[in-house]
């Protein structure tokens, strides 16, 4: 099985000055291509951690002590693994800030553009004085100027006959691979995301969509544009020269008009109406569900394999949730992306999760399918979790005696022990790993022992 | 009752964009009618921002009301009483009434007793309770406030508190910073009952808290119902957690109550068209195959829609809604210049006038004819276009007409109230 991201036995400890809190317990998880990956449990438990581990975003106080992270079988934080073995007792936090540096320059071909995350705070994600259409632009840039490049260049070859060929293609119903055939044959690379982009536009009819098609060629390129972009194309990146004071605004300057096209298309295939005047505004002309349409659009925007999001809908009416989680359904189809969603609300991963994780304590201690979690959860604690949410059919509900332990003095065994039902003796002393107690069932429990094979 | 409001209303002044520009008023609760008996749970329920806490706020006197009144501990007789004055015009007979029970209309003493019989638990636990205070000063506060009783007796009743929302007596002596989310809600609760209010609103009580807690907090609250008989308003955008608290249930939409009756009802079998879609958003495994996804947002309660507040997302609206000649106007643009461009003059312009007027100019000879089937054909997808009533060529223009709007009233409908035309009935023929 190939799986986009493996995480093994990943451990994660905050230096502060009131102790050491173990924010990571040893955490698994493996996630397949194009699959939603749903993460639950209570505020405090570890899931925001875990996700900015995952993209490399530490605070400067936390220090990974064990474990791997595999990107396509690529592993991500050996240099964290490294500093915690040669300081493992009293971390240096002036060493962990270089090592964060070293960490961020490996990763700088990762972030954003492979691995993206949409953060739990949704006032941090855009940047107040910059138009929507310049950072979604800024973003495109930094990580895949050749396809702008690209774009640009091939707009200035392409001729009306062109355009009117593939617009005959597209009405008659050509798929994805032969308008980028198309586009190959006549060395137009970079105009297939175009046509294709327009389109696919549910916002438009047909007479604008052909309208904009055909004057897709209107544009002249400059001459030193001209040279800005084909240096990009060959370079595959933005290169020595480019960087130089005053030539650095002026060859961007393309790039970024480009980029700001670009956004156009991807906010309409976000479903955001009147995407040419939403780029022209800032953060705070618009909506709470606008803006996190927007944020989700340059998570996107450079095509990542995996893309996590931290409660991306927490802070949105149910309404405006519905929409989003609406918009995920589909994006889910659309790319071939995989997604790490993370919410303290299970009926909202319900929704749109393949899988779904509950993690308590720093760690997951059961995966299974949604059907699974909801019709037959296994883990104690999954299962007052679950009986702990009212529903709108009514019903009694059960809350959870006790409270999630201080991380800085983790129980014993298992960490559950403490406010779990069933607990045996072996439960205080030993810690349970997760076992496949059916295909795709994983559970970290001792009731289940000896039910079927180890974790393999 | 133990409380009562009449056409409650609400606005508060936001200042101008320009320094010369006159204030603007915001009506954040318009024309609301609520009442809560005894040991009754009343739930409130809408998005953010839909006026539920100013709601709360006002009910309890902490805010004055624009228009409308409170009346509080009014016997259920007098009460209609009140509302057949109200219905007749009578303003001599409502005014007498309001003299007894308005809690608007009390002073010194009278005022100091009724607000020792209600009280109020705010939305954030976190930034609720003063971090100077410990908890003992925190519950004993509002005691103390209203000489409510001597200061060794509340200590005993800090105690008796303590223990009836579950925490141990040595927490008397501990900082909001030392406590727990629901700790801290539970402190809150304590403050709440100290003086053993009549009447309670609970604002978002659980909003903040992990699951596992709110269903502790919700628990509680029922015991403390049961054992006490106060009657609540609880005030939150969870709809499952009014369905598991409330017996009655409001849902509010831009600042006014759209549908409002038992649970069992609006809950399990809504009526109007935002309590379906707000219920059928609400998330869960069984994702409802006939959910219904609205379009755009709350509206700007500066400057609301005209006629029915919720008709430009509304998937039900129909010609008398409140459509406006510019709403029009950008479907039909759509439709004239780009979906059927084709089928008119390529020169046809979609413009509006002053006076709501709705003209298509340059159309050619027929265009009218195509414009009537494309309306009738599209209709069922834009709604704006339900209130053209007619068109009428003048040389080269059409000219549409537009129906007159209505604005919703409350009805009764299936055991409910509720603020939509498609259940006026008889006052929608008018
Ligand atoms: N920089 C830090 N220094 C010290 N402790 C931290 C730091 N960041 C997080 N923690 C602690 O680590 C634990 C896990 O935090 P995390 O933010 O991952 O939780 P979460 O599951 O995302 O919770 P929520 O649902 O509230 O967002 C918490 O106890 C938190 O207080
Ligand atoms: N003190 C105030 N001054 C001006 N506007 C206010 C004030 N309090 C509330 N509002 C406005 O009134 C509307 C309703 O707010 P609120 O009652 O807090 O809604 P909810 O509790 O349903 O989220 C909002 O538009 C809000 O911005
Ligand atoms: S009156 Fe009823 S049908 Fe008309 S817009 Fe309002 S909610 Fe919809
Ligand atoms: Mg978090
Ligand atoms: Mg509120």
């Amino acid at each position: 099985m190939e799986y986009t991201l493996n995480v093994s036995n990943l451990k994660e400890q905050f230096y502060t000055r009131r102790g050491i809190y173990k924010a990571l317990n040893g955490v698994d998880i493996l996630l397949r291509k194009g699959e939603i990956l749903g993460i639950a449990g209570e505020s405090g438990c570890g899931k925001t951690t875990l996700g900015l581990t995952i993209i490399g975003l530490l605070p400067r106080n936390a220090v990974v002590t064990d474990g791997e992270i595999l990107l396509d079988g690529k592993d991500l934080i050996a240099t964290l693994r490294e500093f915690a073995s040669k300081e493992a007792n009293n971390p240096n936090l002036r060493h962990s800030e270089n090592i964060m540096k070293k960490l961020n320059k490996q990763l700088i071909n990762v972030r954003g553009s492979r691995i993206s995350m949409v953060f739990q705070d949704p006032m941090t994600s855009l940047n107040p004085v910059l138009r929507i259409g310049y950072q979604i632009a800024e973003t495109l840039m930094v990580h895949q100027p050749e396809v702008l490049a690209k774009r640009r260049l091939a707009r200035s070859k392409v001729k009306d006959d062109d355009l009117r060929e593939a617009l005959k293609l597209l009405e008659n119903g050509a798929d994805e691979q032969s308008i980028k055939a198309f586009a190959e044959t006549r060395q137009l690379e970079g105009i297939e995301e175009q046509l294709l982009n327009i389109w696919r536009r549910n916002d438009l009819g047909i007479a604008r969509k052909e309208k904009m098609i055909l004057s897709l060629r209107s544009e002249r390129l400059g001459g030193f544009d001209m040279a800005v972009l084909q240096r990009v194309v060959s370079q595959g990146r933005i290169d020595g020269w480019m960087r130089i004071p005053g030539l650095n605004r002026m060859s961007k300057a393309v790039l970024i008009k480009e980029g700001n096209t670009k956004a156009v298309e991807l906010l309409s295939s976000l479903e955001i109406p009147n995407p040419e005047e939403v780029v022209k505004m800032y953060p705070h002309e618009l909506s709470g569900g606008m803006r996190q349409r927007i944020i989700i659009a340059i998570a996107l925007a450079n095509n990542p394999e995996l893309v996590i999001m931290d409660e991306p809908t927490s802070a949105l009416d149910v309404t405006v949730q519905a929409q989003i989680l609406d918009l995920l359904k589909h994006l889910k189809q659309r790319f071939n992306t995989s997604f790490i969603l993370i919410s303290h609300d299970l009926s909202v991963l319900a929704e749109v999760c393949d899988r779904i994780g509950i993690m308590y304590a720093g760690r997951i201690v059961e995966v299974a399918t949604v059907d699974a979690i909801f019709n037959k959860p296994l883990h104690p604690y999954t299962t007052m979790l679950i009986s702990a949410v009212p529903t709108i059919k009514g019903g009694e509900i059960q809350g959870i005696g006790g409270a999630v332990p201080d991380m800085r003095f983790p129980p014993s065994g298992c960490m559950f022990h403490p406010r779990c039902p069933y607990v045996m003796d072996k439960c205080r002393e030993n810690n349970p790993q997760m076992k496949y107690v059916e295909d795709e069932h994983l559970v970290a429990c001792y009731l289940y022992e000896g039910q079927k094979g180890e974790q393999n | 009752m133990i409380i009562a409001a009449r056409r409650l209303t609400k606005e508060f002044e936001i200042k101008a964009n320009s320094a010369f520009g006159k204030p603007l008023r915001l009506r954040a609760v318009d024309s609301v009618d609520i009442q809560v008996g005894e040991g009754q749970i009343v739930g409130v329920v809408g998005e953010s921002g839909s006026g539920k806490s100013t709601l709360g706020r006002t009910l309890l006197g902490l805010l004055s009301p624009s228009a409308g009144t409170v009346l509080f501990d009014i016997p259920d007789d007098v009460l209609r009483e009140y509302d057949g004055f109200r219905r007749d015009g009578d303003a001599k007979g409502a005014a007498s009434i309001e003299m007894e029970y308005s809690i608007f209309k009390k002073k010194g003493e009278k005022l100091k007793k009724i607000r020792s019989g209600m009280n109020m638990v705010f939305q954030d636990p976190y930034s609720s309770l003063d971090p100077r205070m410990n908890v003992m000063s925190i519950i004993t506060e509002p005691l103390l406030a209203m000489n409510y009783m001597k200061p060794d007796k509340a200590v005993d009743r800090c105690m008796e508190l303590l223990e009836e929302v579950g925490l141990p007596r040595d927490f008397a002596y501990r900082y909001p910073h030392e406590l727990s989310g629901g700790q801290k809600q539970r402190v809150a609760l304590a403050r709440g009952m100290a003086t053993l209010p009549k009447f309670l609103v609970l604002d978002e009580p659980t909003s903040a808290l992990d699951v596992s807690v709110q269903a502790q907090i919700l628990s509680l609250l029922r015991k403390i119902r049961e054992k006490y008989h106060i009657g609540m308003v609880i005030i939150t955008h969870n709809i499952a957690v009014i369905s598991y608290m409330a017996d009655q249930v409001n849902v509010m939409y831009a600042g006014k109550i759209v549908e409002s009756g038992p649970k069992e009802d609006v809950i399990l079998n809504p009526v109007h068209p935002y309590t379906i879609a707000l219920i059928s958003a609400v998330p869960g495994k069984m994702v409802k195959p006939n959910r219904i996804i609205l379009k755009g947002d709350t509206p700007n309660l500066i400057n609301p829609p005209q006629g029915c507040v919720f008709h430009p997302r509304c998937p039900m609206a129909f010609g008398i809604c409140g459509w406006t000649a510019d709403e029009i106007a950008t479907d039909l643009k759509y439709l004239v210049n780009d979906k059927f461009a084709g089928s008119f003059n390529d020169k046809a312009v979609v413009s509006t006038g002053a006076g709501g007027s709705l003209v298509i100019n340059n159309a050619s000879a027929g265009d009218e004819g195509v414009l009537e089937r494309i309306i009738n054909e599209e209709k069922g997808n834009m709604k704006s276009l339900t209130a053209i009533e007619g068109l009428e060529r003048h040389g080269t223009n059409i000219e549409l007409k537009i129906k007159g709007y209505r604005v919703p009233k409350m009805y009764n409908h299936d055991g409910r109230k509720v603020s939509c035309l498609l259940y006026a009935g008889d006052d929608n023929k008018a």
